[in-house]
């Protein structure tokens, strides 16, 4: 599928950053969601005649949560593994050994989905097990009279990701429950699970905790869960490790609470680069990691299907070099040449290294500037999230936020030389500050690198302005602008979520499950038409009867003048009458005029030269002979003017 | 589409041009050929068939030209070198070998750009074109100075519409500062010839060649005609359902499109790999297509297959179909499928509402630069943009869009910045693309300014935050680097330093840089970037020296240790993880500390089974196990299942022995491995555990960079490899 047309012509820089982007995703991911299946998390919410009350228990909220969570990493993390473990059930699973006693190498953990890329059998089973009405048919939410050994649930876990995600860089056990002390007053339990969390810890594995709090009940943590945890060692200098309960209540429900607090720490932080050096100063060098916080999600491209088998099957492709004689070509054979005058030129291997050598990677500030001299029109791609790190300096942190302090205070940025990797090009950049989070900013404190045009990314456009609005005109557009201020004044992209990707992702989901094409969704981007027409409309109305009395009173004084200046040009020099009616169509045509050519069928006066003029000034192909030309011209106004 | 072009280049091979003056080394020729030969280069460069190139000798041996030939007097040693056309590597190769000085002193000058004129004026016929003449001598040769000559060469070159570009080695320049010490007099007079000329042209350029050979490291932009994305209705409200909505009709054009440095191809030099005798890289590899062949890209399908060996098999492509992947799950998609998952859109450029600047951040920028104008000649659309432009300004509001460029694309959101022209006098919005729900991740950072402790407590004095001695110094630092005044401007006046409009792309130019040098020179070596490439990767050395005691200062205050390699990775005698608790986990264990490694829980075992090690033999036993564990993994794969565990496995091991300082036993254990796996012990072909996970996983042997006491060198490693 063509996915835009301009999309389809990438330049070479931009694949080269794909696979930029491709290497930052090898580091992969794999998230193992435990939830506690125990009675009080299965039992429902107290009845309420409220709208928005809660209507699902723990258990049903943290499947649904998990089943949201499920469908959103199949978009935005396709190569990342999820898996679901339940524990607490009467049941026991684990793989192709079932048993519903305790014969089970784990009693009373029920490993729903396997650690693994979701399938779409997956999220098939997961939605009938949440559904409103679903029956729980297999009667695995089924809690157990014995609760289940945490020491057995951390083993389980370990297994599962020793296995699955042997090599992944994060793995992460979501455990979701409502108990803060699942092994009161039995030491051994206790110890023993401290020492399966220790074999995870070794493992690579962190363990998150969502505990849900209930009735006003406090979780304490410290009661057992201090024993298993640890701190994040990738985590930076100074986080807290501050655990926020789920609750229902203040007008969110517990699953929105729980949402809300999984996603916060759903995407794993994946350093873009890590302990990159930042030179303040000749003789001044912190170490910073570098994140991409803001990354433009696109569909996945199509891929090949072979069908020959039971199952629709994935084929891999391997590609080949050949020269011209059909031989293989090893990748250490081929070289890059560029084509000058019909020929190659070619650099020896050597050459072609020291060709893109501009220095070795990393920051280095010129100097300092007020924010007011970045030119809003200033921007070519996204910028990259820096933040300190002490691995390589000590000290980087209280510098790196001396710097921020500063830039924030004086509204200033650094300008900066930047080559985020050996090899990469380099290219300017401007540090700018971020403030803390607050309603408004959902961004992360700290500083941007903020990537600048060089003088070769700026297009010139020829622009010469028409007429100037008047004030009277420039005040009424005033009302409306205020009028129409966005919810909470600002752009808050969660409330956007992207239609054609969402309508992609929704159609490949509809296939894969055989579902019926689903109805098209709500589009957030599509301006709230009624509202703006409720607000403003009459105002409009006015405003709009204002601007064209001004826009005719302008083009009778422009008349005039034309008039003024056709009698002017007359007395001091004779000139044949008959020039400016014959004067031959340009370039510079409006529509109306444009159109009045082609009735008067005066366009084919025009020079090739000029009609290709005309063409390219629209955007339009500027190839093909003049008969062509003219038919593209033609098609244009017909479908434009 | 460029214009077409047509440039003729008169240069002077006269005799007195192979002589070097005023102290260079190079004669006057070379001197004036980098200037033509940049050129040139260029116009090869761009690829156009439109852009044509002629090129005249002037003080030839020979004599070659229409008027001569046809018996005029005046016109010796005058020859066309190459006629109008478009030019190529192989008339680039010709013209090297023409360009060589002379043993004549004749030749006039005037008489050169008479030729040159009747060349374009046959060639371009009445046709739109530019077209130009170039003029490079010395001014040795006396040239016909009589004023009847000059002005109907004017003339007629005004007549024609050509450029005159007349650049002379050391002529006199005072724009440009330049002025010969004991000129002689024929060339002081040709060169008051020359001004005459050019001032009676009515488009003409007279310079010195100090400056024009200068200015060539300056790079040239590419210049891109303006490109119209959109050209329609920006809407505020829905005109179709009501009347009241304001519609606007607008233009739209790039105004920032990164441009892509040159793209090379994959060839592959035949010659290289001709027979055995020639493994060595060859150093003067020939251009010109002699050794290099194009590279074709041929793609084979395979799928698992459990019956076949190594567990695929190759399909073929005609059997394949297109779909997508839905987690794991991949779905075949039919023709009519695909028109289902485009959403259906219209082209639309609408209002959604406003926001304050305050509201905005820069950094939520997702791409390049879009400029919207009014329809020009429409005047209620000019007045009603304006209009909302100068509200925007002055309420420092922006709005946000959705903009669907034509039917069928996607929509986008973008947000329209106000420009009301005051500081360039044309205004207009700008558009920049912002970010969907999807595109933004939530990271989660700590704050910068102050430190929470684990039981929650807010510190403000912290060895991870600054002291007011260090804030300070950091305000004196960035307030001495200021650069919004440490450039200038024409005149001379203190402007704003490294603004966009001077910073060049330097991977671009230095790219086009070397390969027109190799085109034109292809023996010579390509030499360092242009200085000017790189003015912008150091900070200008006379605003450090200024800031000399603010930097010291500040590098005192930071106190920044940097951490020596060594300690960066955890240490022999590390510190005992403990839990949030502190609960110490290896007294739980103390009694029975492991001693034997399962399958199962291998990581761990093997850690702790290091971690509290007091002797050898307990490591080279941990060792051992973990070998055997790693060889049995590889041994019991199906296929390739387990290799990933395998390699993990290793990769700890590996980890952990470098640590401690044991690296010989992993090398040790990595050779036996070796063998086992390529002789086939470990039940069968395992080749890909061995290249694509152990070498391409980076798990090789531990070379001496890596851990001191290894004694392998990086060579070593390479060999081991193969």
């Amino acid at each position: 599928m063509a996915w835009g047309g301009d999309e389809d012509r990438r330049s070479e820089e931009e694949q080269e950053e794909e696979l930029d982007e491709a290497d930052y995703k090898t580091q992969k991911d794999a998230v193992l969601f435990a939830i506690d299946v125990s009675s009080s998390m299965l039992q429902p919410p107290p009845a309420s005649t409220e709208k928005r009350a809660d209507k699902d228990s723990a258990v049903t909220a943290a499947l649904k949560c998990a089943y949201q969570i499920m469908q959103q990493r199949i978009i935005a993390q396709p190569k990342d593994m999820m898996g679901i473990l339940l524990f607490g059930t009467e049941k026991s699973k684990f793989r192709d050994e079932t048993s519903s006693r305790s014969g089970s190498g784990y009693p009373h953990c029920y490993l729903l989905t396997d650690l693994d890329v979701p399938a779409a059998e997956d999220v098939k089973r997961l939605k009938e097990l949440v559904e409103e009405d679903g029956d729980d048919l297999e009667e695995i939410l089924v809690p157990s009279t014995e609760p289940a050994l945490m020491s057995n649930v951390l083993f389980c876990a370990n297994q599962v990701f020793t296995t699955n995600a042997a090599n992944f860089g994060s793995r992460r056990l979501f455990i979701i429950t409502d108990n803060d002390s699942p092994h009161a007053g039995d030491k051994n339990a206790k110890s023993s699970a401290a020492v399966r969390a220790k074999d995870l810890y070794d493992l690579g594995v962190v363990i998150e905790l969502f505990p849900i709090s209930r009735g006003g009940k406090k979780f304490d943590v410290a009661k057992f869960y201090d024993d298993i945890i640890y701190r994040d060692p990738a985590a930076e200098a100074g986080v807290s490790d501050e655990v926020k309960a789920s609750k229902s209540g203040d007008g969110l429900t517990l699953l929105n609470s729980l949402i809300s607090n999984i996603n916060s720490k759903q995407t794993p932080k994946r350093a873009y680069f890590s302990n990159l050096g930042f030179e303040l100063a000749p003789g001044l060098t912190i170490s910073v990691n570098g994140y991409i916080p803001l990354h433009r999600q696109t569909p996945a491209r199509t891929c090949y299907v072979w069908l020959g088998g039971e199952q629709a099957q994935l084929a891999q492709s391997e590609t080949t070099k050949i020269d011209g004689s059909a031989r293989t070509v090893e990748k250490s054979e081929v070289r890059k040449a560029y084509k000058f005058g019909g020929e190659y030129i070619y650099f020896n291997p050597e050459e072609a290294k020291d060709l893109k050598k501009m220095g070795g990677k990393g920051l280095r500030i010129i100097g300092f500037k007020p924010l007011s001299q970045l030119p809003m029109w200033a921007s070519v791609k996204k910028s990259i999230f820096i933040f300190p790190s002490e691995q390589d300096y000590v000290g980087s942190t209280r510098v790196f936020s001396a710097l921020w302090q500063k830039l924030m205070k004086d509204q200033k940025m650094g300008l900066a030389w930047f080559i985020a990797r050996d090899n990469a090009n380099p290219i300017l950049v401007a540090v700018l500050p971020s403030q803390p989070p607050d309603e408004t900013h959902f961004l992360p404190a700290g500083l941007w690198l903020f990537p600048l045009p060089f003088a070769d990314d700026v297009r010139s456009v020829d622009i010469t302005n028409g007429p100037r609005a008047t004030d009277d005109l420039t005040d009424g557009m005033r009302e409306v602008v205020k009028l129409l201020q966005l919810p909470k004044g600002f752009y808050n992209p969660a409330k956007y979520p992207n239609p054609s990707l969402q309508w992609h992702y929704r159609i490949v989901q509809a296939m894969a499950l055989e579902e019926d094409i689903p109805e098209r969704p709500e589009d957030a981007t599509v301006p709230k038409y009624k509202q703006m027409e409720k607000r403003v409309g009459e105002y409009l109305a006015g405003w709009k009867a204002e601007l064209a009395v001004k826009a005719k009173g302008l083009m009778q004084s422009k008349a005039t003048k034309r008039e003024f200046d056709d009698d002017a040009d007359e007395r001091p020099v004779k000139r044949s009458k008959s020039a400016p009616a014959a004067k031959k169509p340009s370039g510079s045509m409006n529509n109306a005029q444009l159109k009045a050519a082609i009735e008067q069928d005066t366009l084919k006066k025009l020079t090739v030269a000029e009609l290709k003029d005309l063409l390219a000034s629209k955007g339009i192909s500027t190839t093909g002979k003049k008969a062509d030309l003219l038919e593209k011209v033609e098609q244009w106004v017909e479908e434009n003017a | 589409m460029a214009d077409k072009e047509a440039v003729v280049y008169i240069i002077d091979v006269g005799e007195s041009m192979a002589d070097c003056h005023n102290g260079r080394v190079e004669s006057d020729l070379d001197f004036s050929m980098r200037y033509v030969w940049d050129k040139i280069s260029t116009t090869v460069a761009a690829n156009r068939k439109t852009w044509t190139v002629g090129v005249v000798g002037l003080g030839t041996d020979e004599t070659d030209n229409p008027p001569h030939h046809e018996g005029l007097q005046g016109y010796h040693h005058i020859s066309i070198l190459q006629e109008i056309s478009a030019i190529s590597m192989s008339s680039l190769r010709d013209l090297r070998g023409k360009i060589q000085p002379s043993s004549t002193s004749g030749g006039d000058a005037i008489s050169a750009i008479v030729v040159a004129s009747n060349m374009i004026e046959v060639y371009t016929k009445k046709l739109k074109y530019n077209r130009k003449i170039f003029l490079v001598t010395n001014g040795d040769i006396p040239v016909d100075d009589t004023e009847e000559s000059i002005e109907d060469v004017a003339n007629r070159l005004n007549e024609l519409g050509i450029e005159l570009v007349v650049i002379g080695v050391d002529f006199d320049d005072p724009d440009y500062g330049f002025k010969e010490e004991d000129k002689h007099a024929i060339k002081a007079h040709n060169e008051a010839t020359f001004q005459n000329l050019v001032g009676k042209c009515n488009n003409a350029v007279y310079g010195t060649m100090a400056q024009a050979v200068e200015e060539l490291s300056i790079p040239r932009l590419k210049s891109v005609r303006p490109f119209k994305a959109y050209d329609g209705l920006l809407t505020l409200g829905d005109p179709e359902k009501y009347e009241n909505a304001l519609t606007i009709y607008v233009e739209r054009y790039f105004k920032t499109k990164r441009a892509p440095p040159p793209s090379g191809s994959i060839v592959v030099n035949r010659s290289e790999f001709a027979g055995p005798s020639q493994l060595t890289q060859d150093e003067d590899v020939e251009m010109g297509g002699t050794g290099l062949s194009g590279v074709q890209q041929v793609r084979n399908y395979k799928v698992n297959d459990p019956d076949a060996p190594g567990g695929k098999r190759d399909v073929e492509f005609s059997d394949l179909e297109k779909g997508y992947q839905y987690g794991r799950t991949v779905v075949p998609f039919s023709e009519s499928d695909f028109s289902v998952i485009k959403l259906e859109t219209k082209k639309q450029f609408s209002i959604v509402g406003f926001v304050p600047f305050s509201s905005y951040d820069p950094f939520l920028n997702m791409g390049e630069t879009g400029i919207v104008v009014a329809q020009r000649q429409n005047d209620e659309s000019e007045l009603a943009l304006s209009a909302l432009i100068r509200a925007l300004h002055e309420l420092e509001s922006y709005a946000v869009a959705r903009y669907v460029q034509k039917d069928g694309n996607q929509p986008q959101l973008f947000l329209l910045k106000p420009n009301p022209g005051i500081d360039d006098s044309f205004e207009c919005l700008y558009d920049v693309p912002l970010p969907f729900a999807e595109d933004v991740r939530t990271y989660q950072f700590p704050p910068l300014d102050k430190v929470l402790t684990v039981t929650g407590h807010v510190l403000r004095e912290h060895r991870l935050l600054p002291t007011d001695d260090l804030n300070r110094a950091m305000s004196d630092y960035v307030d001495a680097m200021d650069l919004s005044k440490f450039g200038a401007d024409d005149e001379g006046n203190p402007a704003e330093y490294a603004p966009i409009d001077e910073s060049y792309n330097p991977v671009i130019h230095r790219m086009n840089q070397a390969i027109r040098t190799r085109a034109v020179h292809p023996d010579e070596p390509i030499g360092p970037p242009a200085e000017i490439l790189l003015r912008f990767s150091k900070p200008p050395p006379k605003l450090l020296d200024k800031a000399k005691s603010e930097i010291q200062s500040l590098i005192e205050l930071a106190d920044i240790k940097k951490v020596p390699a060594k300690a960066k990775g955890k240490r022999y005698k590390k510190d005992t993880v403990k839990p949030l608790s502190g609960l110490d986990i290896d007294a739980l264990l103390g009694n029975n500390p492991r001693k034997t490694i399962s399958k199962d829980n291998a990581i761990p075992e093997f850690k702790q089974a290091l971690a509290t090690a007091s002797d050898d033999a307990t490591v080279e036993s941990a060792v051992k196990q973990m070998g055997e564990i790693v060889k049995k993994l590889i041994q019991e794969s199906f296929a390739d299942l387990q290799y990933p565990r395998a390699a993990e496995n290793l990769r700890v091991m590996r980890e952990e022995l470098i640590n401690i300082e044991m690296p010989a036993l992993y090398n040790k254990f990595l050779t036996s491995l070796k063998s086992n796996i390529l002789s086939g012990a470990l039940d069968g072909d395992r080749r890909e555990m061995w290249f694509k996970h152990i070498i391409g996983g980076k798990l090789s042997l531990i070379t001496s960079d890596e851990s001191e006491v290894s004694g392998v060198t990086s060579d070593v490693v390479n060999e081991f490899a193969r």
